[in-house]
């Protein structure tokens, strides 16, 4: 049970059965084993949302959470790992079920640059000559129209809904994390709703803000909403919880 | 013995590299060689520790990791898990591209940073005819185009990858034997060659202060 800023207390599961619809393109903020919300991907799967589509920069445990279920039906992602390989990962990809699209980091942020930027697509100066334009509809070889050079054309991505979990929120909705932000910033301004699960509340400081309220929608309080994965500061990869997923 | 002379070599890569301004350590030994290259001379490298990390003041951007591997001043090491003749990397499968018969971790930075002009380093312990290939089974980072230096070190040698094809540069005692088993792996090799058969003494002393503990043997399975 948390606070939303200047409202009334709510729980975790009624915001996301709020924000998030069957079908809806999920992003999934943090990076590897660091801030992930698995408290968040364990209530959807809860919720028994149907033919959820997820995207995550580097994931790990929420997807392995996720692909436990069975309401996936597309995960979009640069790379997804645990301590090693990440099984759930490894058969959706050998079998073909979940659909999964493979991003590279860079076009992946370049997808949600343009999202961010209410532009239908960019073009990002790296990954021609590769494969990915084969498994990722979102990218096409293109020349630059001005230097003719070989770029990717990247197809802005628009979650429905990203959720991010934080150290702390303040009273005005501000979001504070105290360690790499990985996208998370850019997630906030590419997604049309955003989800903040934090550890704590804290007080105003807006030199030290890393989301800006502007930007977010609903927070919810989820002490150890990480866990298994780490929160820098406070508490460390839950090596048991990570080979019990 | 491998993990010694490997992250020596890397270390002392690292700290001769011109302009490179940060190292993104992916590993604990690539982390060992850097912490290592300040000793060797690379006194102000910054070492990121994310990608807003960047050990160097203000919190920065996600873009900033891009910005600064098309400056040339970002360098990183990899183990991709296929790497190829003309210098393509494979992190994401083994077999058809888009339903591999064994999935990995997925494409990562690899299609970023393996042609840019920032210094690239494959560290590949292994010199096995599974891990260095023709050409890579999904292409994950595109043929480098020489825009920055490309380096390979194996368990068999160090190799630089110069107009598109690997050039042997120095030996380790079994390094021939290793080599003649990757016939796939096309490489030039100098009339007379130089055979390491240990790290730099000096180089190893740094090693054993920055990683008293031996972290970067355990990646070795030393």
């Amino acid at each position: 049970m948390g606070a939303r800023a200047g409202g009334s207390p709510v729980a975790l599961r009624d915001v996301l059965e709020a924000a998030v619809a069957d079908g809806a393109l999920v992003a999934f903020g943090g990076g590897e084993l660091k801030r992930k919300p698995v408290a968040a991907a364990r209530e959807l799967v809860a919720l028994g949302r149907r033919d959820l589509r997820i995207a995550t920069m580097l994931g790990s445990a929420e997807v392995e959470v996720l692909l436990g279920g069975d309401g996936l039906a597309e995960v979009h992602s640069a790379g997804v790992m645990l301590l090693g390989l990440a099984p759930r990962w490894r058969h959706a990809r050998q079998s073909g079920s979940p659909r999964v699209v493979e991003w590279s980091e860079g076009t992946f942020v370049a997808a949600l640059q343009a999202a961010a930027l209410g532009a239908d697509s960019m073009l990002w100066p790296s990954g021609a000559g590769t494969d990915l334009p084969a498994v990722n509809p979102w990218l096409k070889e293109v020349a630059d129209p001005w230097s003719g050079a070989p770029v990717l054309a990247v197809r802005a991505l628009v979650p429905d809904v990203a959720i991010i979990h934080a150290h702390g929120v303040d009273e005005e909705g501000n979001v504070y994390i105290d360690d790499d932000l990985v996208a998370d910033e850019l997630l906030a301004r590419a997604a049309r709703r955003v989800v903040v699960t934090y550890e704590r509340e804290v007080p105003v400081d807006r030199a030290r803000t890393s989301i800006a309220r502007l930007f977010v929608d609903d927070t919810v309080q989820a002490e150890g909403g990480a866990a298994p994965t780490a929160m820098p500061g406070l508490y460390e990869v839950d090596r048991d919880g990570i080979g019990s997923l | 013995m491998i993990a010694d002379l490997l992250t020596a070599a890397l270390a002392e890569e690292i700290a001769a590299a011109p302009d490179l301004r940060v190292f993104v350590p992916t590993t604990p030994a690539t982390d060992v060689a850097a912490r290592a290259a300040r000793e060797l001379g690379a006194a102000r490298l910054a070492l990121a520790r994310g990608f807003t990390d960047l050990d160097a003041g203000q919190r920065g951007s996600v873009l900033d990791v891009f910005t600064l591997l098309n400056r040339g001043r970002l360098g990183v090491a990899v183990t991709p898990i296929q790497l190829d003749a003309a210098g393509r990397t494979n992190l994401s499968g083994i077999g058809p591209v888009g339903r591999p018969k064994a999935a990995m971790i997925g494409p990562r930075g690899l299609p970023e940073n393996n042609d840019t002009p920032s210094p690239l380093w494959y560290l590949v312990p292994q010199h096995s005819p599974r891990t260095l290939v023709a050409r890579v089974d999904m292409v994950c980072g595109p043929a480098p185009s020489g825009r920055g230096p490309r380096v390979l070190l194996t368990a068999a040698g160090r190799f630089e990858l110069r107009e598109g094809v690997w050039h042997l540069t120095w030996i380790t005692e079994d390094g021939a034997d290793m080599i003649n088993d990757t016939p796939e792996f096309a490489i030039e090799t100098p009339s007379r060659l130089p055979i390491v058969k240990e790290p730099n003494a000096e180089t190893l002393a740094v090693l054993e202060r920055v990683d008293p503990k031996g972290v970067r043997r355990r990646e070795f399975g030393e």
